[in-house]
């Protein structure tokens, strides 16, 4: 199963997101925020990391803006759990380099079905 | 959605989080009422907008859309498409407050929305130009329908260190059906000059399945920018469009999410760094222990210095991981602190005063339970001192001060207590006025000869109150003496300090935890009591002559200038064998609820912590004990309750 | 992934995929299959990979390409079900002269 890097700020949802993959036999990491997800990423390759856009510190788009310029990071899917329904926040998260989007509200299935289909 | 399982523990989790996120978006709201900079909006904005994500996934679709309007307000303000002003930050402020009720009718199990949450939803909407918007329903077009399709697909170059590999988008599109690809390579570079991040390949595609085009698209929704795409029906095998699917009702799916009983489990958050000390002083036992396991083997003489080594370490080990363990009940007092600013900001205006709030030493920690508990008195404190301590402009002015007085909360840690002091730089306590309340409440008959410290005693007596005019906001029949009691249920004492003319202290000391205590372990006849050692002022033997016996049977004797009465425990508790005579025995001294009195014992035993275990748990609540603990050869001793013995003491004095 | 090269007359190279054989591990695949651009023939030894992407294929197409365009020979010495179900998927397999996967 994947390794998997989870970032939010907050509590509930990071809880809920690695609680549902653990639960899918994924190995998941949590972070608080972009910064500590760098920290996280230093170490371990990742094979996927759901990040939240709005986070204090580091937000999620300048979080992806720095993995991506690892090279150890192309090509890694990265996908922002986002509220924002407005195409400009998905839009400037896939400039940074997000890999594609999942919007809240989602469920744990609906979480499932993303992760898989990302992961292929 | 379906909270199954673990995942309702996530809900508490949320509106735990939800709750610190209101008090985050109202102290900003009030800082930029004050004139903060735009940072602050940027921080109201993702509170507000995680308090709305959350929402919608732990089945709260009413939050969710009402915090959808106050997003939505400051967005534009984010934006600069809109001022911030005293009336924007006025609703938000209110908005603030509906979301605590909503969160509160969430624990409760009742419905969330009620008027007032509805009215301020309509402000907010109505703020921004139009009225509150129906949960949208948005139903899908049914897209183009076809036998078969040709994709052409071209990604860009930069598409694949995006982390969209084509390899799953067309492994998905064979989850649609039959699959005939074609890869298009005339577009290859040099391989001295290919970058084997960048996508130069493109496919054809035939999808042999009667599907609708809006499924393909949805297989490319991420990557719409990032490639060249089109899709076309295969010629020869267009079909009618079938009927559109019913649309989706996201609203009706979301408030479908069961809501769990959310019965305050007084669970704590507790930080990585403080279990991962823990854990490491556990290492450190079980080393320690090891170490000492040897000696059962074989016991050597020449080897007692490294078991007298062994055991200091086990003892400071045991120390040091009581102090985590407790430590993991502490909590900072911010999120106490942090009601203020709103508190003496409505108050201010309301009583025209000008008042500057300053916090210190916020990240000192309490108690969990002392810090619930601690609140409430302070609250009285602060509408105390802003009601009565502080002076109008006007006043201070004559008085030669700023307009602005100050008010000061500060908390820090002083031995094993912590304090928690209340101060202002207003007219300070009225002597005149208050000897004056007590004479005419019979509490005194003459205010000649008393010390400061003994007028500002005053204040704390029962149904005492000095204001000229009772006001809703401070009058409310609840006065020092209730908050004095409250402190000390707590354990803590709380006296004030006071200069004319240049503002009041109130201090409130505090022991670090309830779940400790500090005390010395007296012996009356066979049973030990445990004494608080935060309540003891000295112990004294007495002689038979110092002891005065009054009507009705109380005895008193003199200390430091002042009569104290004499409590025989021996008596209060029923213990056989106990000592008598007053010179055999000794009295301890001790201060509870303002009041000191002598407790009769028949020595001191020795100074030990006491782990403290409720009596009215384990058996019921007593009079006059606080407690149990468990003595070092494992008999039960009494943790006496000083409060509850002065108050005792004064009940029998009246019947 | 060891390249056996002899200096004075340039002999078949053999080239071992790696197990993960995605983009972050073709900086190094790809200096070696520019070495290997100079020898007379190249076997790829696939039979070690289980994670494979487009990158990679890509990669391995136009090294094919280029290789047979200067007229050495490029062979497979082996070849996994992953690498070949991908190549299948992606539309690469005669580029590629892997066998289709055939579900065993």
């Amino acid at each position: 199963m994947a390794k998997i890097l989870a970032v939010d700020d907050s509590a509930s949802m990071r809880g809920m997101v690695a609680y549902t993959l653990r639960g899918a036999g994924h190995e998941v990491t949590e972070a608080e925020n972009g910064q500590l997800a760098l920290d996280a990423a230093n170490g371990a390759a990742f094979d996927l990391v759901l990040a939240d856009v709005n986070m204090p510190v580091m937000d999620g788009i300048s979080m992806v803006r720095e993995l991506r310029t690892r090279p150890s990071y192309k090509g890694v899917p990265i996908l922002m759990l986002t509220t924002e329904s407005h195409t400009d926040k998905k839009m400037e998260g896939k400039a940074a380099g997000a890999t594609g989007w999942l919007v809240k509200p989602f469920d744990p299935e609906q979480l499932l079905a993303t992760v898989k289909r990302v992961l292929g | 959605m379906s909270s199954t399982g673990g995942l309702a523990q996530f809900q508490q989790v949320f509106i735990e989080e939800s709750l610190e996120g209101l008090d985050t978006m109202e102290s900003s709201l009030l800082a930029l009422d004050d004139g903060g900079d735009g940072e602050l909006v940027h921080t109201i904005f993702r509170a507000a907008h995680s308090i709305k994500g959350g929402a919608a996934t732990f089945g709260f679709p009413e939050m969710a859309s009402f915090t959808h309007e106050a997003e939505s307000l400051l967005d534009e303000v984010r934006g600069g498409k809109r001022a911030i002003d005293k009336p924007i930050v006025e609703l938000l402020l209110r908005s603030v407050d509906c979301l605590r009720g909503m969160f509160d009718r969430a624990r409760a199990g009742q419905p969330l929305n009620d008027a007032t949450s509805d009215d301020v939803r309509g402000e907010l909407a109505a703020m921004m130009g139009r009225a509150a918007p129906a949960a949208a329903v948005q139903g899908r077009r049914a897209g183009d329908q076809a036998e078969a399709w040709i994709i052409r697909f071209h990604p860009h170059a930069g598409m694949l260190a995006g982390g969209n590999d084509p390899l799953r988008l067309i492994r998905e599109l064979a989850g649609l059906g039959e699959l005939a690809v074609e890869a298009d390579l005339s577009r290859l570079p040099a391989l001295a000059k290919l970058d084997p991040s960048e996508c130069h390949m493109g496919w054809s595609i035939e999808l042999k399945a009667p599907v609708r085009r809006e499924d393909i698209k949805a297989v490319f929704d991420w990557v719409e920018d990032e490639c060249d795409l089109a899709i076309e029906p295969k010629p020869s095998a267009v079909v009618t469009p079938a009927a559109p699917p019913a649309p989706a009702n996201i609203a009706e799916a979301a408030a479908r999410g069961t809501r769990e009983a959310n019965a305050d489990s007084g669970s704590v958050r507790v930080s990585i760094d403080k279990i991962d000390g823990m854990i490491n002083l556990v290492g450190e036992l079980v080393i320690t222990q090891a170490m000492l396991d040897t000696f059962r083997e074989e016991f050597d003489p020449s080897r007692l210095a490294l078991l007298q080594h062994g055991l200091t370490q086990l003892a400071r080990h045991a120390r040091e991981l009581q102090e985590s363990v407790m430590g993991i009940r502490m909590l900072p007092i911010a999120s106490v602190f942090n009601r203020f600013p709103r508190l003496v900001r409505d108050l201010s205006q309301k009583l025209g005063k000008q008042v500057k709030l300053e916090l210190h030493g916020e990240q000192t920690e309490l108690d969990k339970t002392v810090l619930e508990k601690i609140g409430d008195p302070m609250v009285h404190l602060v509408r105390n001192a802003i009601d009565h301590g502080l002076e109008t402009p006007q006043k201070r002015r004559a008085a030669g001060k700023s307009d602005m007085g100050t008010l000061k909360l500060d908390a820090y840690h002083r031995g094993g207590n912590i304090v928690v002091e209340v101060s202002d730089d207003g007219a300070g306590l009225n002597r005149g006025a208050i000897v004056g309340k007590a004479i005419e409440r019979g509490l005194i008959r003459s205010g000649e000869g008393l010390s400061d410290e003994a007028v500002g005693e005053l204040i704390f007596q029962p149904g005492f109150s000095t204001a000229e005019v009772t006001t809703d906001l401070s009058g409310r029949g609840v006065g020092m003496d209730v908050v004095r009691r409250n402190v000390s249920d707590l354990g803590g004492t709380v006296t004030i300090r006071s200069k004319p003319g240049q503002g009041s202290v109130f201090t409130i000391t505090l022991p670090l935890t309830l779940a400790i205590i500090d005390g010395l372990t007296a012996a009356v006849g066979q049973e030990r009591y445990i004494v608080p050692l935060v309540s003891i002022v000295e112990s004294v033997q007495l002689k038979p002559e110092a002891l005065k016996t009054v009507v009705g049977g109380g005895e008193l004797f003199r200390f430091r200038g002042e009569y104290l009465p004499v409590l025989r425990l021996h008596e209060l508790f029923g213990c056989d064998g106990a000592k008598r005579a007053i010179e055999d025995g000794l009295v301890i001294v001790v201060e509870g609820d303002g009041s000191r009195v002598g407790l009769f014992v028949d020595g001191l035993v020795g100074q030990q912590q006491a782990v403290v275990k409720s009596l009215e748990t384990n058996y019921r609540r007593v009079q006059g004990v606080s407690g149990a603990t468990i003595l070092a050869d494992g008999s039960v001793a009494l943790i006496t309750d000083i409060a509850g013995l002065v108050r005792l003491h004064g009940r029998r004095k009246a019947a | 992934m060891g390249s056996k090269r002899e200096h004075s007359a340039p002999a078949a190279v053999e080239i071992g995929l790696p197990a993960d054989c995605r983009m972050a591990a073709q900086a190094a695949l790809l200096a070696e299959l520019l070495g290997a651009l100079d020898a007379p023939a190249t076997q790829l030894d696939g039979s070690a990979v289980e994670r494979v992407d487009t990158a990679a294929l890509q990669l391995l197409t136009l090294f094919r390409r280029e290789a047979l365009s200067r007229g050495c020979a490029v062979s497979w010495r082996g070849a996994s079900t992953t690498l070949c179900e991908a190549a299948e998927t992606l539309g690469l397999i005669k580029a590629l002269d892997l066998p289709a996967a055939v579900p065993a």
